[in-house]
């Protein structure tokens, strides 16, 4: 029905979710914006319009620092985590039945319901030098491998977080590959890697940049990792913000952090969807 | 802009300038027509012409952007659906899955206030009625097409309605149901006397169940009449092809003597008698209709004077036959004669023959 | 496809897929393994299966504490979250209007922002107004992180509605507050349900934000993260192997409702 004034019960329906992440998402991201500029007195956070915040973190090496080595990390992690996912997305969505399908899906939907924080810390006792996998290598005359405070650590705890849903968003995309070019491009005699490169991974562009950006997103925010598994120490950006936040009052620096993290992340989203949607030119 | 809010009229129905736009684009330009208590009023006419727009409107689904809707005398714009008392089958037929069947039919009942013994019975009769009460506890998932559109049907029309619409209700059905509901809706319609709105695409639909039809085209009413008085006397050029039966002629008028106008077209100077023809002055472009049954063929070897065309096809209808064809020009014609009347005429194609036909069964259209 | 179909890809592919499952299921498994392990620092071979971890988390307040809020925080989020999530999808389902992009921006973003950016902002607010270190600050912080999936859920239903059966309902007299209760919730039931236990499970695990918002009044994840960051301790394995079984539970009958939904009546 057409109204030209928003009824009362419309208003009910839209108003409440509106309202509520108005107050409590919104704003409180934009809160972050205004606090970086102000000043801690007497371990309180006072108004203030002071760049002092700003100039302090971007000055510092140890920031710059952080800022690499999570950018490197997160990276790292994206592609890592693409390139393992994807034999086993192309798999799931060409090669196996419905039904199998159906429950691969499900499988895979199991670890987010998971506590991300417990698998790690099954996944230390797993990669500790006395762990089961130095154990299993001790068996076989191999090993120890140091595993645990290292990048390589972090790295497989990132994939750990990123893999499942890395999976599913590619197999999503994939299944909406028009299987008749498949068929045509092995008909004019394309072999099968050829296929894939040449005619799949093009198709499925925009759902394989998605999810690899999910993976960055995920990656970049994440201190779990990095700090369970990798010792924390060269410190990434949110261990940065959790130290700054935890051990003291200076919420205005953890916010320079945390905007400098947004921006960073805002630009990659938007580059990575126009690379994404690029119009194929002739 | 009519502000009253009540009429005096006899009508069930009143449509006093009527238009509804959506943003730029305008779905009814101006519908200004009555319909009659007990009346079976059928609205034809192709995709985006602004039926379904038209029925919308009256249901209270839209609300028109001019002009003013009369529901028994009250004028209705702006009063929401709910507060009004015309049920509509939709095409989808828009049954609850939730519910079962009879729950289905209770449920306008259930939203006036309807205690619960007097629903169950006044929904019982109905699923009766339609002969669907064995199923009154089922899930709508089982039940067939038909059925299921019986359901819609009982619907609406157990809170006994002075109105009911109808949204293209039988499209959705195969060709043999099709039939069977048509009858079914036909009958029903008589029983109750009360009045229905039928939306429809088909013209043999609206033809055979409605008292009279509603043709529009574009957002504009291109005619309302009983199906007979369309048929016979089509007002414009719009109407004659959407019946497309008829051939179409179009000339100058040069000779008037009395009925007996003179015109001339591009196939010579044709007779036309001009009974219930609008008043025209000599110069002006006069349109006539010859009913396909009213053509007659002869051959060269005859004679006669009339119009040259070469056979391009025959198709059968029962016990008749259609023969189309071209003239020199590239116009279409088309002859309708039972196989006794047609046999002993060469129908080759490309046979050249003449057709003509009497001055009295033109029709000149007075919308042209 | 024949001349292209070599068995041996196939096997390797469908091996790789194997390789991926383990590894994904690797650290929930072993964790559970390890819960009823007897070793402090389990390795190969096993320890004894023991019962310990699980006795004593039981005869820890603590850790019982922490329990109960999760589990009042979880139930709180669930009601919130869904009506909130009901009411967007509902928005998004009938309405047009000017900055309807926006609206849904807001409703569907919070998931993408990183917990510890959320952490930080809430905080920072929360605590401006004095909201911040209880129980309620952590259901404030839910609501907004898990309305998105309720609304997602409940609008993927509506969009199986069919789009005439609202306006079927109007037409036979019933208003729209009348159509919201008899056929609009009706008909979405099973993702109304399934929001309930979705958004529950994603409360339950949910320790980023919760830890720099409760304050003293922790929630179970948060008393986790307390464990591993203080001494190392399997207990840590037998809550975690607690919460799985449970979100387990919620997400199958999640599943099992959305299942017999679209199957049945649609």
């Amino acid at each position: 029905m057409t109204r030209s004034r928003p009824s009362l019960f419309s208003l009910v329906m839209a108003l409440p979710l509106l309202l509520w992440q108005l107050a409590f998402f919104a704003f409180p991201l934009l809160f972050l914006v205004a606090i970086s500029f102000w000043t801690v007195r007497n371990f309180q956070m006072t108004p203030d319009l002071n760049f002092a915040n700003w100039e302090r973190i971007l000055t510092r090496t140890t920031f710059w620092d952080a800022y690499a080595r999570t950018a490197m990390l997160a990276t790292a992690s994206a592609a890592l985590t693409s390139l393992i996912a994807f034999p086993a997305a192309y798999a799931i969505s060409f090669k196996l039945s419905e039904r199998a399908k159906q429950w691969l899906i499900f499988v895979l939907i199991i670890p987010f319901f998971t506590s991300y924080l417990v698998r790690i810390y099954a996944l230390q006792v797993f990669l500790s030098d006395a762990g089961i996998v130095n154990a299993a290598l001790g068996m076989v005359g191999l090993g120890p491998v140091g595993m645990l405070n290292t990048t390589f650590g972090t790295l497989v705890g990132m994939v750990t977080l990123c893999l499942p849903l890395v999976i599913l968003l590619q197999v999503f995309s994939l299944n909406f590959v028009n299987r008749d070019l498949v068929e045509a491009a092995h008909n004019l005699r394309c072999g099968r890697l050829r296929t894939v490169l040449a005619v799949i991974v093009p198709s499925a562009r925009v759902g394989l940049v998605i999810a690899a950006l999910f993976a960055f997103i995920l990656s970049f925010g994440d201190f779990v990792s990095p700090l369970y598994l990798g010792g924390g120490n060269p410190p990434t950006l949110s261990i940065m913000i959790t130290d700054i936040t935890k051990s003291g009052q200076q919420w205005p620096r953890a916010a320079v952090v945390a905007l400098m993290m947004i921006g960073t992340l805002l630009s990659v989203a938007f580059a990575a969807i126009a690379y994404a949607y690029k119009e194929r030119g002739k | 802009m009519n502000m009253q809010t009540s009429i005096q009229t006899d009508a069930i129905v009143r449509l006093d300038g009527v238009a509804k736009r959506f943003g730029s684009f305008t779905a009814v330009e101006r519908a200004d027509f009555e319909i009659g208590r007990g009346e079976f009023l059928a609205i034809m006419g192709s995709s985006g012409c602004g039926k379904t727009t038209t029925l919308r409107m009256l249901a209270g689904l839209e609300d028109p952007s001019e002009g003013a809707i009369y529901l028994d005398g009250e004028r209705v714009n702006g009063k929401p659906t709910w507060a009004r008392d015309t049920p509509m089958v939709w095409q989808s037929l828009a049954l609850f899955p939730f519910l079962s069947v009879q729950e289905n039919v209770e449920f306008g009942l259930k939203m006036r206030g309807v205690g619960r013994a007097e629903r169950r019975e006044r929904a019982r009769t109905w699923l009766d009625r339609m002969q669907i009460l064995e199923f009154a506890d089922r899930n709508i998932a089982q039940l067939s097409g038909g059925q299921r559109q019986r359901v819609a049907l009982a619907r609406a029309l157990v809170t006994e309605p002075k109105i009911l619409l109808l949204d293209e209700p039988l499209s959705a059905l195969d060709a043999h149901l099709k039939v069977r509901m048509q009858a079914v809706l036909s009958n029903l319609q008589k029983e109750l006397g009360i009045t229905f709105v039928y939306v429809t695409h088909s013209m043999s639909e609206a033809f055979s169940m409605a008292d009279r039809v509603v043709i529009m085209s574009r957002g504009r009413i291109e005619q309302i009449g009983t199906p007979r008085e369309i048929y016979h006397a089509p007002r414009n050029r719009f109407v004659a092809e959407f019946l497309g039966s008829a051939n179409i002629f179009s000339g100058k008028l040069v000779g008037k003597s009395g009925d007996r106008w003179q015109v001339e077209t591009g196939h010579g100077r044709l007779a036309v008698a001009a009974t219930h023809a609008p008043d025209k002055a000599l110069g002006d472009t006069v349109t006539f209709t010859v009913g396909a049954e009213n053509m007659h063929i002869a051959t060269e070897a005859d004679g006669l004077p009339g119009i040259r065309a070469r056979v391009v096809g025959e198709e059968f209808v029962g016990a008749s036959a259609i023969v189309f064809l071209e003239t020199a020009t590239g116009e279409e014609l088309k002859v309708q004669k039972s196989h006794d009347e047609l046999a002993g005429i060469d129908l080759h194609a490309g046979t050249p023959l003449i057709l003509h036909w009497e001055p009295d069964s033109c029709h000149v259209l007075p919308g042209e | 496809m024949t001349g292209n179909s070599n068995r041996l890809i196939d096997a390797a592919l469908k091996l790789h897929i194997a390789a991926c499952v383990v590894f994904i299921f690797a650290p929930i498994l072993g964790s559970f393994v390890f819960s009823l392990n007897s070793d402090r620092f389990p390795s190969l071979p096993l320890g004894q299966f023991s019962t310990e971890w699980y006795r004593l988390i039981w005869e820890d307040p603590f850790v019982w504490a922490g329990f109960f809020n999760t589990v009042i925080v979880g139930l709180v989020v669930a009601v919130i979250a869904t009506v909130l999530g009901f009411g967007g999808a509902y928005t998004d389902f009938r309405y047009k209007f000017l900055g309807k992009n926006v609206y849904l921006a807001l409703a569907l973003l919070p998931p993408t922002i990183p917990v510890v950016i959320m952490g930080l902002a809430m905080l920072a607010f929360l605590s401006r107004v004095s909201l911040s270190g209880s129980t309620i600050s952590v259901i404030i912080a839910h609501g907004v992180m898990c309305s998105p999936f309720a609304m997602a859920i409940i609008r993927l239903r509506l969009s199986q509605m069919d789009p005439d059966l609202e306006a079927a309902a109007w037409n036979l007299g019933s208003n729209e507050w009348a159509t919201l209760r008899h056929v609009i919730i009706p008909f979405a039931r099973p993702a109304i349900l399934a929001a309930l236990f979705i958004t529950m499970a994603v409360s339950f695990d949910e320790f980023a934000v919760a830890w720099f918002v409760s304050g003293l009044d922790e929630t179970l994840p948060v008393k986790i993260l307390g464990f591993l960051q203080g001494q190392v301790s399997p207990r840590i394995n037998a809550i975690g192997s607690l919460a799985f079984l449970s979100s387990i539970t919620l997400i199958i009958l999640a599943q099992v409702l959305l299942r017999r939904a679209s199957r049945g009546t649609s």
